[in-house]
């Protein structure tokens, strides 16, 4: 079975207190991980997503579709990246798990549709 | 080198030669190149073997003859008399009779290295757009596969298949012949030919390390094609300076991302990880290509990156040569992505406050709209002249502006340094007295 495991915020006031220490480790996890699931074959893709304050957000407003800048979601709702990996639900959220232990910010599982 | 890189080596030099010689007499694009991928494929699992043949090419060339016949004959009669025109040598049109035994078997032909050449003008054809410029260019010169091409550039195999055939049929329905262009198109094309190398080059350099090995391949096609043009066009100055820019570059590529993955700056780079002979190979086409005048844009910047890599340490760099010869650049060949580079070197000799300055001119340049670059140089400057507040929201929005993951992180890390720096932490001390 298929999962995405999203990850969510940007680049704004979450940064404020973190320590380049803090940043590093959060790369290194990352890359630990982005590695493992290839190894492993269980990544079927994975992608970050451009900060939110890029995004722009297309609205039915007076009738017609109408594009505003900005994230659909608050910029700290706002997804920032996701895997797709094909494993068991209990490894995805393990997996997710890991990244939570070290952020202490949210993630979502949930499972890919077929056809 | 093992028995098997030398084949692979070999059937990858091979190749466009042997296309270029059964398209010359053939035309039928694709149905040659369907032939010559089965030559090839027969050759890695024959060659390691039974030995390579004394004669390679004439090996391939039967091998993928025999395949075209065998198509041909496999398909309608009427599919066999058409045929695109194709120019023999002799500057007559020729209906090659596609069941001539004359193209069996033949031996060493003088023409197959102009045959590369033709390919790669081919590949670069006005008629396409970039995009579709780069996979021909690849695909009928290079040494990708499609299935390589396409995970090069994150996109679906099937997706890039389609691209390269619509990329064939564009050039045939423009009229394009197996020849080069016409003598005073040439100039152009071969510019063009020239970017898209470099294009495939960046596409490679500027990709995050790690798990993404595949992209590597792109920089070493890259380089290699542009050897093998230097070898055809050696009196070309701009071909010697993209190859030389390339080796420069491509040089530094060890040093240029940490154990994490992020970028490391060129001022913090371990100088005794960059390849040597690549800088040597590099600084000596730069030397002798620069007697020749007037200097194009390729060469200037690969005499830029070859005083950069002629710097053992980062404090010995001499920065007004660079500076020099970004005044030079700047004539030539104008542009905001210019002045950003000659806005540091002129930081470095003046000053990070004339640094800025200039930067202020590109705050109005739409280009500079939607790149990260102009706030990452800008903080850059800011931090060396000690305005860490404005540096650290410099950073931060180019942190967000960015869509590169290596840059993103280095970015915010730079930022976070200034808010908080380590104990002891000597960067305020980067803020060196002008040269």
């Amino acid at each position: 079975m298929k999962y995405m495991i999203m990850m969510f915020g940007g680049l704004g006031a979450t940064m404020e207190s973190r320590t380049p220490e803090w940043i590093t480790g959060m790369h290194e996890l990352m890359l630990k991980l982005d590695t493992e699931l290839k190894e492993a074959g269980e990544v079927v893709a994975g992608h970050g997503l451009v900060d939110p304050s890029q995004a722009k957000t297309v609205r039915f407003k007076g009738g017609v579709p109408v594009s505003t800048d900005g994230p659909f979601a608050e910029v700290k709702e706002s997804l920032a990246g996701y895997w797709i990996v094909e494993v068991s639900e209990e490894r995805a959220i393990e997996i997710a798990s890991q990244v939570v232990a070290y952020t202490e910010y949210p993630m979502e599982v949930r499972q890919v549709m077929k056809g | 080198m093992t028995a098997g890189h030398r084949i692979e080596d070999l059937l990858r030099e091979l190749a466009p030669q042997v296309l270029g010689t059964l398209v010359r007499r053939h035309g039928q694009f694709d149905a040659c190149e369907d032939a010559v991928q089965e030559a090839l494929l027969a050759a890695a699992l024959q060659w390691p073997a039974e030995g390579v043949p004394d004669r390679p090419r004439s090996w391939l060339l039967r091998v993928a003859g025999r395949s075209l016949v065998d198509e041909w004959r496999s398909e309608s009669a009427r599919r066999r008399r058409e045929e695109t025109a194709a120019l023999d040598p002799a500057g007559r049109e020729s209906a090659a009779d596609p069941l001539n035994a004359d193209f069996l078997g033949a031996g060493h032909r003088p023409a197959d290295a102009d045959d590369t050449l033709v390919l790669l003008f081919l590949g670069c054809h006005p008629a396409l757009s970039p995009p579709s410029q780069l996979a021909l260019t690849l695909r009928a010169v290079g040494g990708l596969t499609t299935t390589e091409i396409a995970a090069a550039f994150l996109v679906p195999e099937a997706t890039m298949a389609q691209r390269i055939s619509r990329a064939k049929q564009r050039i045939r329905s423009a009229g394009a012949r197996f020849e080069l262009p016409p003598e005073p198109e040439r100039a152009t094309r071969l510019g063009v030919v020239l970017h898209v190398l470099y294009l495939v080059f960046n596409e490679g350099y500027t990709t995050s390390s790690g798990p993404a090995l595949h992209r590597a391949d792109l920089t070493a096609e890259a380089i290699r094609l542009a050897r093998l043009l230097h070898r055809l066009l050696p009196g070309e100055g701009e071909v010697a300076g993209l190859l030389a820019l390339m080796l420069l570059t491509d040089a530094r590529r060890a040093a240029r991302t940490d154990a994490a993955g992020s970028i490391v700056p060129l001022a913090e780079q371990r100088r005794e990880l960059w390849d040597s002979a690549a800088i040597a190979e590099g600084l000596a086409l730069v030397t002798r290509t620069l007697g020749t005048v007037p200097l194009g844009p390729y060469q200037l910047q690969a005499a830029i990156a070859a005083v950069h890599d002629e710097a053992p340490t980062a404090e010995e760099t001499d920065w007004p040569q660079i500076l020099a010869l970004y005044e030079v650049l700047a004539q030539v060949a104008p542009g905001p992505v210019v002045t950003l580079s000659r806005a540091v070197a002129l930081a470095m000799v003046h000053g990070p406050k004339a640094g800025l300055a200039l930067l202020g001119t590109l705050d109005t340049d739409d280009r500079m709209a939607h790149t990260h670059r102009l706030d990452a140089v800008r903080a850059h400057l800011l931090e060396r002249a000690g305005d860490t507040v404005a540096a650290r929201e410099s950073y931060l929005r180019a942190a967000r502006m960015t869509a590169s993951v290596p840059e993103q992180r280095y970015l915010a890390l730079r930022a976070a340094r200034l808010h908080h720096p380590a104990p002891g932490d000597s960067r305020g001390g980067n803020r060196r007295p002008p040269a």
